[in-house]
């Protein structure tokens, strides 16, 4: 038996954390990726899991267990089995038994097992893949990934099966003019697409293209070369349920997009309108538990009971979109009472007075009004949160309601920001963490050149407080329909679905001279575009690292873990490279992705084969240390209260009260959305594991409240009319108790609308049909729940 | 021998179907096939409201209605407390799937057999972990262990979180249920 299998057969809580000569190589192999190991050896879970679950039931109870070393010692492994004939396995089972225990024996080859990414949604947790006859068998969660923390969510795993779906987009196709597609070869799309984009470049300027991408690693590197390479700085990133407003207005307080509340730590922790079970975060999740198991509190803000709530000592149903003065008047009843962290503001802050001056009006009493929250829970919880700083904090609710749902949001973003500012418990324990910037050094620019694109971003002028690194992709839209943009790729982003008003975003793409998307599947925006060009899936790529910054920064790598399983679809690394081939800027892709990757790697003292053996690996970067802060990187270098880009942008200097757009009222209700566990976006929703448990359960049925319910003469699983002053769609209802009476839930991502996705199409109602689509003042985001509906029973 | 039981703590229970999906990739089961079932709750009234989940799959009983009726000694007693499927001599009468009290069996259209959680037992006699729906549990709220041992996981919290099974000794159940 090979020794270095029998070794992780027994030793299965070794981390592998930390290092990038982790446990999942086998150290005697040149290139890791080749390794094969033996089945019966591996480990079900290889990582050891808090608590100490992961004590292999053979080590707890090793006279009750048969262990694998007792099992093969009886010599006939597979006819002890298959003999007789129970252990309480099927057939399919027994046979799977017996090619373990032969392959055992003869040292025949095992799964093959590869790290990767999951690319179900844009949190990316890391896995091992599980490979035997090229077919994926298996997925674990990677442990040493910060984000996944060795979970995948149902996404994660039925997501997988995209690499084999029917409904793939399989060659590169062009659109006729009857809005039908052809088939064309790759040369002829490169050649096409060039010719256009150059002629575009030659009368209009570099300024006229635009490129709209999804988060995933190699196009963020890729594309926007690419993009730079031809001169235009009209990058536009796009993640579907949004971080737009919460970055931006993050990065007025504290210059950076995010902050990791240290919720395992934490005596008190509240999430406002974030619910990392549904826009699932594994970490966060686990990091929840671990701050109950410590006596921690947990407060969940929501119009709607969040899954994640089961953890929660409090919910707070909130009238929607009015979370801004509840938040204000907790800053409130902390300066009122002199409760914050007065040397911390004295020395890290500027513009805190003028603030504090502002605060004095809005009382729990005036919060109460508005948002629903009694006056006496407010004063309750503001006093409990200074009580108990700084290991007291507001999450960053990633994907949460103040992502781009109102017109308020990016100043929600700010109050989230200044009130953990308040409590003084940045950086420090059971506080708001601020990691230090992690990024890769400088590439030899001669292997790698560097292009610069100048120019402003179209967009940045008229939304100014938008996060640089994003920009607004809502806008972009905008500007193709007032022809500012005449040429755009989107690399999966589906801003047609996902976005407010599809009908207006259908009449600005239909502006463009050119359009191209680049795809895993046909998509509401592919249907649009003049060509589509079909993606390799996420399983069948290589693409370059990425960094997580944390106490010590990680790097993570998507790897190819199956090979190319229609064989006319290319990776985006490939893509690019041609398309700047076919436009002459070729000079700046002379490389591999291999390549790009290993120079990144070695910038941080690793290699792309120790990275691939082990997925993801920590390094010595930037050191965090609780209670010193990282550089700020606002234009004061201090946390800002009062900001003067906010007045530039037409905002008062510290954050004010702001009515959302609109507000309920009556049988008005508003038209509240979000992902789910099953559904992270349309990414996710063609997929028959999925979609089977989704229509099961009645995943699609928006949620009303029982009493509104009651008025209208509804009962659960009647078929209701919803209407908005733009859109009217018919669906089955969920009658509840757990909602804001004011609000209607619908998941944001359903009502698919190309024929191509047989699983999706046509199953429930799409949000965005129903909204209006206005930009938020400064920030530029979509405001996806600035809507009014209102419901009847059909045929009532 | 062992007596494998699970612990499932519906309060650690975000109802996330991670479970149900993982164990469909894992064990190759097609779309249509789930050994997991899940029965939703709501009690209370606004704001004060409580939604439960419960995750529902074969209880591995140790007074199987399904063994007792199967015609063909296909659904048995196995060792290790575990109830088993011999999908060669099911001969698809459907009776275990009215026999079962909680609905726990599920029709194989694929093999004409009527099928059900396995409890993954080849993971549990190779010395991994378990089933791949403890493995896959976003908040750890399942447990697998030996009901037997008194030193086992399982036991403790069994007692400590005093966990029964979803319907008393109906059917003596190894599944036991916090709620």
């Amino acid at each position: 038996m090979n020794r270095v299998n029998k070794k992780r057969a027994t030793d299965t809580t070794e981390q592998t954390t930390g290092s990038a000569e982790g446990t999942q190589s086998n150290p005697g192999q040149a290139n890791p990726r080749n390794t094969r190991v033996n089945t019966a050896a591996i480990p079900l879970a290889p990582y050891e899991v808090e608590g100490g679950a992961a004590i292999p039931l053979a080590q707890r109870c090793p006279e009750k267990t048969i262990s694998r070393r007792s099992f093969v010692a009886a010599g006939t492994g597979a006819a002890v089995l298959a003999g007789t004939g129970c252990l309480g396995l099927s057939t399919l089972h027994q046979a799977h038994a017996a090619d373990k225990a032969a392959a055992e024996a003869s040292q025949l080859p095992g799964p093959l097992m590869r790290h990767s990414l999951c690319g179900a949604c844009s949190n990316q947790c890391g896995f091992t893949a599980y490979i035997v006859d090229g077919k994926l068998t298996k997925l674990v969660g990677d442990k040493a990934n910060p984000g996944g923390a060795g979970k995948l969510c149902a996404r994660g795993y039925g997501y997988a099966t995209i690499a084999s779906s029917p409904d793939r987009l399989t060659h590169p196709l062009k659109r006729n003019l009857d809005g039908s597609f052809s088939q064309i070869t790759w040369t002829q799309a490169y050649s096409e697409i060039s010719e256009k984009l150059m002629s575009l470049i030659d009368v209009q300027g570099a300024e006229a293209v635009a490129l709209m991408h999804s988060l995933h690693p190699s196009v963020s590197f890729y594309g926007r070369r690419f993009m730079a390479a031809l001169g235009s700085p009209n990058v536009y990133a796009y993640d579907p349920p949004g971080n737009l407003s919460r970055n931006s207005g993050f990065a007025q307080v504290f210059g950076a997009d995010t902050f990791l509340a240290d919720i395992a730590h934490a005596r008190l922790v509240m999430f406002v309108g974030g619910d990392p079970a549904e826009a699932v975060l594994p970490a966060t999740l686990s990091a929840m538990q671990s701050a109950r198991k410590s006596g921690g509190r947990i407060v969940v803000v929501d119009p709607r009971l969040t899954t994640s709530a089961i953890f929660a000592d409090e919910w707070l149903p909130i009238n929607p979109g009015t979370e801004l003065a509840f938040l204000l008047s907790m800053a409130h009843v902390l300066v009122r009472l002199n409760r914050y962290d007065q040397d911390f503001i004295a020395q890290h802050t500027v513009g805190f007075e003028e603030w504090a001056e502002k605060l004095s009006q809005y009382t729990p009493q005036w919060a109460e009004e508005i948002t629903g929250i009694p006056a006496e829970t407010i004063s309750r919880l503001a006093g409990e949160f200074a009580e108990k700083a700084p290991a007291s904090v507001i999450d960053s609710a990633w994907r949460g309601v103040y992502g781009c749902a109102y017109q308020n949001s990016g100043e929600t973003g700010r109050v989230i920001a200044l009130f953990n500012t308040l409590l003084g418990n940045w950086n420090q324990k059971g506080g708001a963490l601020l990691y230090p910037r992690a990024t890769f050094g400088q590439l030899d620019a001669t292997v790698f050149p560097v292009p610069t694109a100048t120019g402003e971003r179209v967009g940045d002028a008229d939304y100014p407080l938008v996060w640089e690194e994003a920009g607004s992709s809502a806008f972009a839209i905008q500007a193709a329909r007032e022809g500012r943009i005449s040429a755009m790729l989107f690399y999966g982003s589906n801003v047609v679905a996902e976005c407010p008003n599809p009908d207006y975003l259908t009449e600005a793409l239909d502006k463009l001279d050119l359009s191209v998307v680049i795809d895993v599947q046909m998509s509401e925006t592919a249907q649009l575009a003049h060509y589509v060009l079909p993606d390799t899936s996420y399983l069948e790529r290589l693409e370059v690292p990425e960094i997580v910054p944390g106490k010590k920064p990680t790097v993570t790598l998507r790897d190819k873990v199956l090979d190319t399983v229609y064989e006319d679809t290319r990776p985006v690394d490939e893509i690019f490279s041609e398309l700047a081939r076919a436009c002459n800027v070729g000079a700046y892709f002379t490389f591999s992705v291999e390549e790009l990757a290993d120079a990144q790697l070695k910038t941080v003292g690793l290699d792309l084969a120790a990275l691939q053996a082990v997925g993801s690996a920590q390094y010595e970067g930037a050191p965090f240390a609780y209670g010193s802060l990282p550089d700020i990187a606002t234009p004061t270098g201090k946390f800002q209260f009062s900001s003067e880009a906010c007045v530039q942008a037409g905002y008062p200097a510290s954050p004010e009260w702001l009515p959302p757009r609109v507000m309920p009222t009556g049988d008005r209700l508003r038209l509240i959305g979000g992902e789910q566990a099953l559904c992270a976006s349309t990414v996710t929703i063609d997929n028959p594991d999925l979609m089977e448990v989704i229509k099961k359960y009645r995943l699609t049925y928006p949620w009303i409240h029982a009493t509104v319910a009651q008025r209208l003469g509804i009962k659960d699983g009647d078929e209701i009319e919803l209407t908005s002053d733009i859109h009217s769609g018919r669906t089955r209802v969920h009658v509840t108790q757990a909602i804001n009476p004011t609000a209607l839930y619908l998941p944001s991502y359903y009502g698919c609308s190309v024929k191509e996705l047989k699983e999706a199409y046509n199953v429930g109602l799409r949000q965005m049909d129903f909204v209006p689509l206005h930009l938020e003042m400064g920030y530029g985001a979509a405001m996806t729940q600035e809507v009014l509906v209102t419901i009847k029973k059909v045929g009532a | 021998m062992a007596r494998y039981g699970m612990l499932i703590d519906t309060r650690s229970c975000v109802g996330c179907y991670a479970c149900l999906i993982a164990c469909r990739r894992q064990n190759g089961l097609s779309p249509e096939l789930s050994f997991i079932r899940f029965e939703h709750r709501e009690r209370g009234s606004y704001p004060a409201v409580f939604q439960e989940v419960i995750p529902l799959q074969c209880m591995q009983c140790a007074a199987a209605p399904c063994v007792l009726v199967c015609p063909t000694e296909a659904s048995y007693f196995g060792p290790d407390g575990l109830v088993g499927i011999d999908h060669g001599k099911c001969i698809g009468c459907k009776y275990c799937m009215v026999a079962c009290p909680y609905q726990l069996r599920t029709f194989n259209e694929e093999l004409g057999v009527a099928d059900k959680c396995r409890f993954c037992a080849i993971q549990t006699l190779v010395g991994g972990k378990g089933c791949t729906c403890v493995e896959a549990c976003l908040t750890n709220a399942r447990v697998i262990g030996d009901l037997d041992d008194p030193n086992s996981e399982i036991v403790s919290l069994i007692e400590s979180k005093n966990a029964l099974p979803i319907a008393g000794d109906l059917t003596q159940a190894n599944i036991f249920y916090v709620r």
